[in-house]
């Protein structure tokens, strides 16, 4: 088949392209393809199903009319090979399909750390909708669950569990929780309240082996700790582009596909966006791979314009992140971990705002990090386009919030 | 389109409309941190502030939200949370660039302003003649706008 805009991934950034060019071109033939059945739905709220919180149909993202009634042509089947001379795309079942732009949306997939038995059945990820469905019905009080790694998705896999009455272990291999997500103290603070909440957390330690019983349960040896029994086992140890379908082709690929800010890769007219692209940042990285939801949204966004031929310019990708968990709102954007050299400035106790930390260098905010109340959200808010557009502000951290606003709104002196 | 305009000049700072609008809301409390307004007070500068949404045309939080919870509704053109879809992320007050989105603690869902589909309670019980809720078609209404939507494409 023939196709004017064809679009590998059926999520994030693809939908956010895919909307985008409708918005300006109802004719444009546009195809969707996802490797995954069923309509779109968001990953992010996997972990708000299986706590309870979110029924499981409002997963799906988007209604049911939605394809028709944008006219996307919809396709299930997994894109095995892409050859950019012919422009064409090969599905495993050997449909061929013939595109004039196309956007390579594909995400990212976990990996799986070498430990010996982590094939086992019982030892599943959090990431896609399968595997939401197979660990449903092990989300029940009195089971077992280890949580290998400490990461944002393993640590909401984690407190659905504490949710939910299971007994849950939390290993880590590095001395501390979620490195790339929040500061020391952060981590620290955290640690605190998972503890609280009954959960076993075991940092600093290598999982040797996952070893299945007879009946059914595991061990899981660790070095230098006392082993752990489980029912069965999440593993959330980082994720990897989806490029494989791409070995054939010139596109230029480092751990992502690499692309400029108009979400180009280094072949001519073929574009990447979301989890599976490393382009440029607010800070100006060249190729960075964030892996959140709002980046791949604002890529999708960017991708779509330039597929329209609109030479729209990327400003740069800002990482931000926000949870709840452990009945704590746990936030980050921007740079803020520990070993930058910038002023640092706390957010007394006083506020209600539990443990917020503003990272600033000249007068000019760089980033933020927060484990407390939800009374901080809007100062990251605000926080977004003060650090994009390098606004200056002198921080005061007792009137941030009111500095802020004034900035925002235009209120001069 | 109909939209709430703020005439910041106006405004006394008497905090009726988010009395009004948390009355409108909960139908028990006039509590201002249930209200979806908020007036804030800048004494130095001899500035008072109402700030409520401004229901972007290119809202950012209904793009982001990852539950598909924030849409528009084709009536009155408000953005409006479906708190049956919202998840709890707070990734729409991540994205919300003026503040304007707030936080329901015992629902554990984001709220904000929906317009009172269309007759909205805040200029209903302003006093001063600060809230209107008026045409942005309507001259008067679309140079006041003008200010808000200066203040979007900044921010965006
Ligand atoms: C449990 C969980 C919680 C998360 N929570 C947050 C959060 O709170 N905040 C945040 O910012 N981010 C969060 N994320 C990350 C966020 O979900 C991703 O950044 C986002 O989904 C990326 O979107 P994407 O469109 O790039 O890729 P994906 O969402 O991964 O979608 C990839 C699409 O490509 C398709 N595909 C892949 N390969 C092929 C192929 N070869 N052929 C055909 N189709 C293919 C897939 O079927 C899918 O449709 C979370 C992720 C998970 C798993």
């Amino acid at each position: 088949m023939q196709t004017d805009v064809l679009i590998i991934g059926n999520s994030a950034a693809g939908l956010s392209a895919a909307e985008t060019i409708r918005k300006y071109d109802f004719d444009k033939k546009i195809t969707i393809v996802s490797k995954e059945s069923g309509p779109a739905y968001s990953r992010v709220l996997l972990p708000y199903v299986l706590r309870g919180k979110l029924d499981y149909d409002n997963l799906f993202i988007r209604d049911g009319n939605y394809y028709i009634e944008n006219n996307f042509y919809y396709i299930e089947g997994l894109i095995v090979s892409v050859n950019t001379e012919s422009k064409t795309a090969v599905c495993e079942s050997s449909e061929i399909i013939k595109y004039d732009s196309l956007l390579i949306a594909t995400g990212s997939n976990p990996v799986k750390p070498p430990i010996p038995g982590i094939e086992s059945e019982g030892v599943y990820h959090m990431w896609t909708k399968d595997d939401l469905d197979h660990l449903m019905p092990h989300f029940n009080k009195d089971k077992r669950v280890v949580v290998i790694g400490s990461g944002f998705v393993s640590l909401q896999a984690a407190w659905s569990a504490v949710c939910k009455g299971l007994k849950v272990t939390v290993i880590e291999l590095a001395d501390r929780i979620m490195p790339s997500v929040i500061d020391n103290k952060g981590a620290e603070i955290l640690t605190g309240k998972i503890k609280e909440c009954g959960v076993d957390l075991r940092i600093d330690t290598l999982t040797l082996a996952i070893k299945k019983r007879d009946d059914g349960t595991f061990v899981i040896d660790l070095k230098d700790q006392s082993s752990i029994e489980a029912d069965f086992i999440i593993v959330g140890t980082g994720v990897k582009p989806n490029t494989s379908f791409l070995e054939e082709t010139d596109i230029d690929i480092d751990r992502g596909i690499c692309v400029n800010r108009y979400m180009q890769t280094s072949v001519d007219d073929v574009y990447a966006a979301g989890d599976v692209a490393g382009g440029p940042t607010a800070f100006g990285d060249q190729h960075q791979i964030h892996a959140l939801w709002p980046t791949a949204i604002e890529m999708g966004k960017v991708a779509g314009m330039n597929i329209l031929g609109k030479q729209f310019v990327y400003e740069g990708s800002l990482n931000m992140n926000v949870t709840q968990m452990y009945d704590m709102t746990v936030a980050s954007m921007g740079q803020f971990t520990d070993n930058l050299d910038c002023d640092e400035h706390l957010m007394p106790e006083s506020s209600g705002m539990g443990y917020l930390k503003i990272c600033a260098k000249d007068d000019q905010i760089i980033g933020a990090c927060l484990i407390g109340k939800t009374s901080a959200m809007k100062i990251f808010g605000m926080l977004r386009p003060v650090i994009r557009l390098n606004k200056k502000l002198k921080v005061d951290i007792t009137r941030l919030e009111s500095d802020l606003q004034k900035l925002t709104y235009g209120v001069a002196h | 389109m109909k939209t709430v305009s703020i005439d910041r000049s106006k405004c006394v700072g008497c905090r009726n409309c988010e009395m009004a609008c948390a009355f409108a809301r909960t139908g028990t409390t006039c509590e201002s941190q249930e209200s979806n307004i908020k007036v804030n007070h800048y004494l130095d500068e001899r500035v008072l502030m109402p700030m409520t949404c401004l229901h972007c045309s290119e809202a950012w939080c209904m793009s982001v939200c990852p539950a598909g919870a924030i849409s528009r509704n084709a009536d009155t053109n408000a953005v409006v949370i479906d708190e049956d879809r919202c998840a709890g992320c707070k990734m729409c007050m991540l994205a919300c660039p003026f503040g304007n989105i707030h936080f329901d603690n015992e629902k554990l869902v984001s709220r904000k302003c929906d317009l009172c589909d269309g007759a909205p309670k805040c200029v209903e019980h302003c006093i001063a003649g600060a809230l209107k809720y008026e045409d942005m078609n309507d001259n008067a209404a679309a140079l006041r706008c003008k200010n808000d939507h200066k203040l979007i494409a900044q921010a965006l």
